[in-house]
Formats: structure tokens, C-alpha cells, sequence
């Protein structure tokens, strides 16, 4: 059992999209940045290209070699990413919300210690924010990354859901996470996550805006990243825009920034609408514009609504040209259908206190009017008598890193101290200790 | 009695009593000489070794920062022991959480204050002009802070900090001079002082290129007789804010960086903050540097250019030098008779962490 000192706890949230780490107590994290790297494969390319010129040289072992052969690579985190390198890839170290490659998460946890944090992880217990759908082993394999390589004093782990829910004040809800690569739907009873009553889906925030830049696109506003141009002065107060020509930047990084801008668009004009979409409706809407870091200035209208949307009707993300569909983009339900399958999967006696406090979380959560038609969707399908209620903490800011701030609450509570899995428990019952632990 | 304010940076300490119409009364370099007596040498000789308490604008040596300090203090303020009065301290962007608590430690514990108080140097530099919102860009010897500030808050999500400063720049002056003047040994302390006196900005990046063919060297004596050529390597110096590859790093220049820093906040407050831009630190006052900032601000690839505020003409003269002392003068004013600050009450009851909640 970890004593808890005067040593504040550290909480930190790897999203698929942004990475949160902060000190337990404050009210909001201290280090927000990317979860996406750029890597810089060192050897490898040229290797390849050697064993397929050269099958008969003398080293006829050495295509084998190389596929042995781990190509290394220079990772680029947090602040490094947005400087222009030549051949940096931008990969996720996510996929379906689950952790994929581990090494990825090492290096964004290193760079959030100690460089954004600037602490010693030896010093601080660490409160570790984890799907709600994580499995024993991708649990176990964080645990003994904490413990071997950073040596924390003490670690948990809790759900996401959980944690939104402390956030919030409730032990028992619904909570909708709609974030940057997923939306999660998951029930919380008491404290813990219903297993049967979590539902996933990809329509979130990283797809609306690439639903964005399509459709943007397909009206022929050019987005320039803005590595790819610089203003230059013709005349005094007057600014010409030339475009710099980077042939070794890779297709990935050019759509990361891309992605940057259009999420900027996404999050300054989008708004819900009312009631469904519809194209004829809306043909006529006004216009807002918007300036891109260029000066040009470009009219979003119909899009303002029909890409929010595709929330409540992802089918509509098939009608903008060169979005691809899915393979399960058809079968993926909108949000109100959603929530209504996920609290039928629960035990008859809570679904009305579910209903009753359906909690809105993550970064998309925080697209205007998204509560008001999220409530009018879920009473229409709900049950006669059910009394619908969404909330959502009326702050932005707040909705982003409700998961975080749920974190910081729980590991500063006096209660919570003797519930900390410590190295000492670590190291005399086994990692697989940590599922008993934390539940 | 007036509360006292400390600002510790990585080249010099200022310090004085909160008098916001004057500049601090003490300035000195944040470095002392420790004496160490060498046993072997028989004469008693003692060896000298020069200790830097503040580097990159942390405490690092805690021993070195109570000697320090209470030379400041009682030698030069002028307190009197046992009756220590309320002082305010400024701290840079992202200081950990135990060094904020060691600090206060030290204060009530060893020298006894009756309050105490600290601040970010980013929210003090905007009020020494007169303003709770902007975007300060705090060049100083160890470090380069890049804070948006919305209404006395600094938006930690946007800010950054980067471990480059005048003494990078110092080291690569002296590189320069060392291969234009490969006979001449130049101690580093004199190339701090060439540095100041002769770095400069060229105008734009054009110029700068233009200027390794046509500048015209100058010749200056040291100290010890030597004669150095000065030519195009006091531009490179000013260049290199705003060209990081001179530095040998991997980034953008600075108005760049302050540009992406406040893309990073709430989009209401985008033209506020690069409205209100202000540069602080000695570094800034280099000939030509605000210019050539306010150039590059013009043609940063943002829709929303920088510019950067005036001073009050009834604020002391090189305000950027110690704007966040006199933030914290003014600061001062309004925090200690308000008592807002940490007593030494709070401090017996709760403990140095008392320091998180009342000090913003």
C-alpha cells in the first residue's frame, strides 16, 4: 500500500488524437499536446532498394538480413513534430482507440515528463487513463512499462468513462466520449464500467474533418499547410503570398497540417443543426467566412451543418467526394442510436437513471447545439415515460479534458490514497496483479 | 513597510523595494565565487570555483540561493533580522510544482518572512505595460518563454518554452570572432561584453545575406591589448532569434513560434493576444531587433499579424530589461495590503504546498 505523500500524483490521458499530462489537484493539465510523431526511418529505405537491384551480388544472403533487420527510427514528439523535415511520416501510435505500438507511447510519456513537466517520474505516482474497452493485456504491458522503465512509486489505472463520471460528480451515468479518433459510448454503474453496454464507433472528430477538408476541397479552396508558403512584401503594406516548394515532404505531414487548418475551420463555423440535414434545405443558408493563414478568405455555408451531421447520420459522409467509406461506415449508427442500444443493453432497473444523466465528453462534445439535439433525438426513440437528460459542463475547455480533470479529482482524494497499485505490490505479486487492483 | 521584490534570472538578479515608478535598486549578476579551501597546498591557497544558482531560470543550487539571497536581503535591502517583511518573488513558465514549494520553504523557514508571494514573469511583464492580455516573448540569457496571457491567466495549454537564450548566443558569437580571428584567445566574459556591445539585427533575411559581402569591419581593443576584427558576425548573433539553424537546431524563429503558440487558444482571443505582443528581456534591446520582429510579425503566415505594444512614457527607461520586476512591483501593491498572499500563518497550518492555492 502506497502511503501518498505531501508529492502531488501525476494524471495522464493518450488519446488518439491529443495527449493530456498534468499534476493531480489542478484543474486543468499543464501539457496538451499531439499524440501523433513524426519518425524518420534511419536505414531501411536504401536497403531495400539494394536487395532488388542486386539479387545475384556476392551478399545473396543479405535480402533475407533485411527483412530481419529492425530499421530504426528517430521519433519527433509534441513541439518537434510541427518543424518541416524532410521524409518525417506522421504515424499514430493508436488504432480503434487501442494502443498499437507501445514504443510510440514510451517516447510521448518521456517527452511529457520530462520535457513539458519537467519532473522526475520516481517522485510522482502516476493515474493512467485507459480505454474503456482495454484489455488485461494491453493493461499489464502499461503497468510494466511504468514500473521497469520510469519506476514509479505507485500506478492506476482507470477507464475513461469512470473518469468522466468523477468529473462530473456521479458515480452512476452514461457517457458519450465523442474525441478525436472515436467515439465511445459506455455505461458506468457505481463506479464501474458495464462491459455489455459499450458501443464504438470511428465518426469523430479526426473524420468530420477530413470530411471538412473533402468537401472544401471539391468546392477548389486550396488549404496551403503552412510550411508551404511565406508572405513577401511587394510594396509597403502591400503582401504577396509565394508558395515554397519542399519536395521531400511526405504525403502524411502535408495532410497533418492540412488536418490542422481544417480543424481550426471545423471548430470556428460548425454548428448542429436543428433537425436532420437536408440538402435542399440548406441550400440557400447563409454564409460564414473564414481566413485561412494565408489571407484568403473563403464562404463555408451548407457545410457549417451538414458535417456535424454526420454524427447523428454518418451515411451523409458518403454524399462529399473522395471521402472514403468505411467498410462498416454504412453499418456505423448515429449517435442517438447509439446511446438508446447501449442502455438497452443494460439491467432494466438503472436504464432510467442512465437516461437521466447522459454526460457529454471529449473534444467533438464541444460542437454548438450537439446537446439540445442529442436530447431531442434520444427522447424520441426512448421509451414513453423516460425523463431525457444530457449534460454537459457548460465550458469547452472542460468538455475537452474531462477525462483528465476527472483524474486529477480522484487521485487528490484522501479516500482514493490507499488504493494505489505500488511497486512494492509490483514487484511481490507479478504484474498480473494490477487487474485485481484496479478493477 | 514596503514588500520587497526578487527577481532571480540566469545572468542577474534584480531586487529592490516595490517602487513601480523606478526600476529595481539592485541589479547584480546571479553568480557568486565559492571558496574552497584546498588542503594539499600548503600556503593555505584557496581554490575559486564560480557558482551559478539560477540556471535557465530554475533555482538549481538551493545553498548558493540562500546565501544569495540573504546578502540581498540584509546587506542591501537592509532588513533586519527578526523582522523580515513580505516579499514577492517571479518564477519563468513551467516551473515544477517542488521548486515553487522549496522556495517558499526556504523563505518562511530560513529567513522568516511574514508573506510571501510569486508570480509568473509572463502575466508581470504585461502589467508593467499597463495590461492583463497579450503575448509576452521573454528572451532572457537561459531560456525563451513564449506565454499568451488572457486576463491575468496564463494559457499553459499554448505556451512554450524553449532552453536557448543570451548565453547561447554568447557562445556563438564567440565561435564566430574564433574563426574570423583565429590568433586571438578572448575569455568568454569578454565576449558577453563585445556581445552586447555590437550584436545587432540585420533588416530582413535579404539582408542579412547581403551583408557577408559588404560589411565593413571594425576594429576593437580588449582589455589585455589584443585586436579583434568585428565584421558580419555581430549580425549573425541578432539573425540567428530568428533562424535557428544558425544555433544548429531543428525549428522555427521566434515570430513564427509565437504565431503557432497562440493558434493553440481559444480562437476569440487570436487578434487580442497578437494585438498586444510584447518583447521582454535584455536580449530585445539589440539594435534593430524590434524592427526586424515587427518585419518578420508582417510576413508570418498567419491571417492575423502580430504587433507589438509601446511602454508608458512614465515608465522607467528600458522597461524590457526588468519588466517583470515591475510587474511584480505593481503586483505587490495590490497582493500584500489585500492579504492575498501566503502569511506565516498559512504557512504553520498547511504546509509549503499553501503556495499551488493562493498564488496564481
Amino acid at each position: 500500500m502506497y502511503g501518498g505523500d505531501e508529492v502531488s500524483a501525476i494524471v495522464v490521458d493518450v488519446g488518439s488524437y491529443s495527449c493530456k499530462a498534468g499534476y493531480a489537484g489542478d484543474d486543468t493539465p499543464k501539457a496538451v499536446f499531439s499524440s501523433v510523431v513524426g519518425s524518420i526511418e534511419q536505414t531501411g529505405e536504401t536497403d531495400e532498394a539494394k536487395a532488388d537491384t542486386a539479387p545475384d551480388s556476392k551478399n545473396g544472403a543479405k535480402p533475407m538480413d533485411v527483412d530481419k533487420a529492425k530499421t530504426k527510427r528517430k521519433l519527433y514528439v509534441g513541439q518537434e513534430l510541427e518543424f518541416r523535415r524532410d521524409h518525417m511520416e506522421v504515424i499514430s501510435p493508436m488504432k480503434d482507440g487501442t494502443v498499437t505500438d507501445w514504443d510510440i507511447v514510451d517516447n510521448i510519456w518521456n517527452h511529457a515528463f520530462r520535457q513539458r513537466l519537467l519532473i522526475n517520474p520516481e517522485e510522482h505516482p502516476m493515474l493512467i487513463a485507459e480505454p474503456s474497452t482495454n484489455t488485461g493485456q494491453q493493461r499489464e504491458k502499461a503497468a510494466e512499462l511504468m514500473f521497469e522503465k520510469y519506476k514509479v512509486p505507485a500506478l492506476f489505472l482507470a477507464k475513461n468513462a469512470v473518469l468522466t463520471s468523477f468529473a462530473s460528480g456521479r458515480a452512476t451515468s452514461l457517457v458519450v466520449d465523442s474525441g478525436g479518433g472515436s467515439t465511445v459510448v459506455a455505461a458506468v454503474h457505481d463506479g464501474y464500467v458495464l462491459q455489455k453496454s459499450v458501443a464504438t464507433s470511428p465518426i469523430s472528430g479526426e473524420f468530420l474533418t477530413d470530411c471538412m477538408m473533402k468537401s472544401l476541397e471539391s468546392k477548389g479552396v486550396v488549404i496551403r499547410p503552412r510550411y508551404s508558403f511565406k508572405k513577401k512584401e511587394v510594396s509597403p503594406g502591400e503582401y504577396k503570398v509565394m508558395d515554397l516548394d519542399f519536395p521531400n515532404t511526405t504525403e502524411s505531414y502535408r495532410l497533418y497540417c492540412m488536418r490542422a487548418i481544417a480543424s481550426d475551420i471545423k471548430e470556428s463555423v460548425c454548428r448542429v443543426p436543428d433537425t436532420a440535414f437536408d440538402e435542399v434545405a440548406y441550400a440557400n443558408v447563409p454564409t460564414t467566412s473564414y481566413e485561412l493563414p494565408d489571407g484568403q478568405t473563403i464562404e463555408v455555408g451548407a457545410d457549417r451543418f451538414k458535417i456535424p451531421d454526420i454524427l447523428f447520420n454518418p451515411s451523409l459522409s458518403q454524399t462529399i467526394p473522395g471521402v472514403d467509406g468505411f467498410a462498416d461506415s454504412m453499418s456505423a449508427r448515429g449517435l442517438p442510436r447509439m446511446v438508446i442500444d447501449s442502455v438497452n443493453r443494460c439491467d432494466v432497473d438503472i436504464r432510467k437513471e442512465l437516461l437521466g444523466s447522459i454526460l457529454l465528453s471529449g473534444g467533438s462534445s464541444s460542437i454548438l447545439q450537439l446537446k439540445e439535439r442529442l436530447e431531442k433525438e434520444v427522447l424520441e426513440e426512448s421509451p414513453g415515460n423516460a425523463r431525457v437528460k444530457v449534460l454537459a459542463s457548460g465550458n469547452s475547455v472542460e468538455r475537452r479534458f474531462s477525462v483528465w480533470i476527472g483524474g486529477s479529482i480522484l487521485a487528490s482524494l484522501g479516500s482514493f490514497q490507499q488504493m494505489w497499485f505500488s511497486k512494492a505490490e509490483y514487484e511481490e505479486h507479478g504484474v498480473s496483479y494490477i487487474q485485481r487492483k484496479c478493477p | 513597510m514596503e514588500a520587497v521584490v526578487v527577481d532571480a534570472g540566469s545572468k542577474l538578479l534584480k531586487a529592490g523595494v516595490a517602487l513601480p515608478d523606478q526600476g529595481p535598486a539592485l541589479v547584480m549578476p546571479s553568480k557568486m565565487k565559492l571558496e574552497v579551501e584546498d588542503g594539499q597546498l600548503g600556503d593555505g591557497a584557496v581554490v575559486e570555483e564560480v557558482v551559478q544558482p539560477v540556471v535557465r531560470g530554475f533555482v538549481k543550487d538551493w545553498d548558493a540561493m540562500e546565501d544569495m539571497l540573504s546578502y540581498v536581503l540584509y546587506s542591501n535591502i537592509g532588513w533586519e533580522m527578526g523582522e523580515e517583511g513580505q516579499i514577492l518573488f517571479t518564477e519563468p513558465l513551467f516551473t515544477p510544482k517542488a521548486l515553487r514549494e522549496q522556495l517558499a520553504q526556504l523563505m518562511f523557514e530560513k529567513f522568516n518572512v511574514s508573506g510571501f508571494y510569486d508570480s509568473e514573469q509572463a502575466v508581470l511583464s504585461l502589467y508593467a505595460i499597463g495590461r492583463i492580455s497579450g503575448c509576452t516573448v521573454d528572451i532572457g540569457h537561459g531560456k525563451i518563454d513564449i506565454a499568451p496571457v488572457c486576463e491575468g491567466a496564463v494559457q499553459h495549454i499554448a505556451s512554450k518554452r524553449f532552453d536557448i537564450g543570451g548565453t547561447d548566443l554568447t557562445n556563438l558569437f564567440a565561435q564566430e570572432l574564433k574563426k574570423s580571428n583565429p590568433s586571438v584567445n578572448i575569455d568568454i566574459s569578454d565576449v558577453e561584453r563585445l556581445k552586447e556591445q555590437y550584436a545587432c539585427c540585420a533588416e530582413d533575411q535579404l539582408a542579412f545575406e547581403a551583408i557577408g559581402n559588404s560589411c565593413r569591419p571594425e576594429r576593437h581593443t580588449l582589455p589585455d591589448g589584443q585586436v579583434i576584427t568585428i565584421g558580419k558576425e555581430q549580425y549573425v548573433v541578432g539573425e540567428a532569434l530568428f533562424q535557428p539553424h544558425i544555433l544548429g537546431l531543428e525549428d522555427y524563429g521566434v515570430v513564427h513560434q509565437l504565431v503557432t503558440s497562440v493558434s493553440n487558444v481559444a480562437p476569440e482571443y487570436h487578434r487580442q493576444l497578437l494585438k498586444n505582443t510584447m518583447l521582454c528581456g535584455a536580449t530585445v534591446s539589440m539594435t534593430g531587433f524590434e524592427d526586424r520582429f515587427q518585419r518578420e510579425a508582417n510576413l508570418s503566415v498567419s491571417a492575423i499579424c502580430p504587433s507589438l505594444v509601446k511602454p508608458q512614457e512614465y515608465m522607467p527607461e528600458n522597461l524590457s530589461r526588468y519588466s517583470a520586476w515591475l510587474g511584480g512591483a505593481i503586483l505587490a501593491k495590490v497582493v500584500f495590503p489585500q492579504n492575498q498572499h501566503v502569511t506565516k500563518g498559512d504557512y504553520d497550518e498547511t504546509g509549503p504546498s499553501i503556495v499551488h492555492k493562493k498564488c496564481f
